[in-house]
Formats: structure tokens, C-alpha cells, sequence
């Protein structure tokens, strides 16, 4: 199995997360959406770095780091969501610039 | 006919499938809870696809860390929140066309990677390589993790 094949995958998985991100306006939605975008870019880099085994372990390594992040990273935006959605009662992103200083 | 009589190729696929359907169900599903579980679904089929690539450990770790806590809170979260208009369909055509373009560049540019993963990852090298020459990058995903749970005990407590 060619390595091009899982990267086809990614290019997919990534312009279904572009996409959403584009037509959406529910701030999860988006999220959700660049989840997507994560999950292709783990998979392109993981792809990559298989090919040569001097880089690796070093690619695990930085999927390792960057799963890591991205969780903490769901939960700062789910945070903003839940509060934007109790002051609010929306989630709508256009609705964020009212938030402004 | 090739492809299908090796079993690694089938799996390739189906779990590729997997990926793929549960994308397109994330961004169209009616409901946010269910596209919170097809996040989960991704997960999934990307590990598997981790898998194959050679990284099992790392497709541990992102069953156990991404979805069995990330795409858990959100589905958690997204029970109490509503569902918000879209964008116009004019926006929306514009939307398919980038999304369509980018793929089709992607796709030419990763044509050129022919040749096949032939690594498996040693969970050795790789806990070797994070405590000596990532360990600085280890404290700060530990601590954003740890960010991550005062905000959750927060939100629980409905201290915002």
C-alpha cells in the first residue's frame, strides 16, 4: 500500500473540514469541522514521516505532543461556546462580535 | 482484484470509508449531538489507519487521549447547547468549489509519494525521544491538559 493513498485520504478529509468551516456558522459545528481539518493533518503527517524510518519516531513523537494540545485546545473553545451560549442563547459566531471589549 | 485479496488493502479501505462517510455526516447531520458522535467515529477509522502506517502505539493514544476524552467532552457539552443558521447556499457553492480545488491540488501534490511505509514504531525510541529531546514540549501539553480539566470542573461548577 502506497503512501499516497493514506495521503488521497488526508487531501480528502481536509477539504471536507475546509468545507464546514466555511459553510457553517454554529461555533461547534466549526469546531467539529476543524477537528476534521486535525485529524487529516495527523494523518498526512504520520504518512510522511512512516516513509523514513530515521523520522519516525520523531513524528510520533510531535502526533504525540499534538494530540495532547488538541484536547486542551477542545476544551478552551467548548468553554467560550458554553459561556457565549449562556449570555447569549446563540451560537452564532456573528454573534461573537458583540463580545468585543 | 489485487488490491482486494490482500488483507491489509481491505482494511485500508474500509477504514478509509469509515473516515471519510463519518466526515461528511460530522458537517451535514442535522443533529449537533450525532455529529459529536461521528467525530468519534473519525477517530476511529484514523487510528486504524495509524495503524497500518506502522504506529500502533500512537493509534492507542489517540483512541484513548483524543477520543475516549477530547470528542467525550464535546459530546457531553453540546446536550445543552441549540443549533444556529447556516450560511447562505450562494456562499455555499463558492464553499464546495475551494474545498474541491484544494483537494484535487493536495492530491497532485501527494501523487509523488509512491513508495510504501515499511516502519513500525518502537515505544522505546519514541518515550527516548520525548523525555530527552521533546521534554519541554511534554510539560507544556501536560499543563495545557491539566488547563483543561480546571475548565471542566468550572463549567461544572457553573462558575462562568
Amino acid at each position: 500500500m502506497e503512501a499516497a493513498w493514506f495521503l488521497f485520504v488526508s487531501s480528502i478529509l481536509f477539504a471536507i473540514g475546509i468545507y464546514g468551516l466555511l459553510t457553517r456558522r454554529n461555533m461547534i459545528r466549526m469546531l467539529l469541522s476543524a477537528e476534521i481539518i486535525f485529524n487529516a493533518a495527523l494523518l498526512a503527517f504520520l504518512s510522511l514521516a512512516s516513509l523514513d524510518a530515521g523520522y519516525g519516531p520523531v513524528g510520533g513523537a510531535i502526533v504525540v505532543i499534538a494530540i495532547s494540545l488538541s484536547a486542551a485546545e477542545v476544551g478552551v473553545i467548548v468553554s467560550i461556546a458554553i459561556m457565549m451560549f449562556r449570555m447569549r442563547r446563540a451560537l452564532d459566531v456573528y454573534e461573537l462580535k458583540k463580545f468585543r471589549g | 482484484m489485487s488490491l482486494l485479496s490482500d488483507p491489509l488493502s481491505v482494511v485500508f479501505i474500509l477504514s478509509s470509508l469509515m473516515s471519510v462517510v463519518a466526515a461528511v455526516l460530522i458537517v451535514h447531520h442535522k443533529s449537533i449531538v450525532y455529529s459529536a458522535f461521528f467525530l468519534s467515529i473519525l477517530g476511529v477509522g484514523n487510528a486504524i489507519l495509524f495503524t497500518l502506517l506502522g504506529f500502533p502505539i500512537i493509534a492507542l493514544f489517540h483512541l484513548s487521549v483524543y477520543v475516549g476524552a477530547a470528542v467525550t467532552f464535546i459530546l457531553f457539552s453540546v446536550v445543552m447547547l441549540k443549533e444556529a443558521p447556516v450560511v447562505e447556499p450562494p456562499v455555499k457553492a463558492l464553499a464546495v468549489i475551494a474545498a474541491g480545488v484544494l483537494a484535487l491540488i493536495m492530491m497532485k501534490i501527494f501523487s509523488v509519494f509512491t513508495a510504501e511505509p515499511s516502519f513500525f514504531l518502537n515505544y522505546r525510541d519514541l518515550t527516548a525521544l520525548l523525555v530527552t529531546k521533546y521534554w519541554f514540549a511534554l510539560i507544556v501539553a501536560a499543563i495545557a491538559l491539566v488547563t483543561t480539566l480546571i475548565e471542566a470542573i468550572t463549567l461544572a461548577r457553573r462558575e462562568v
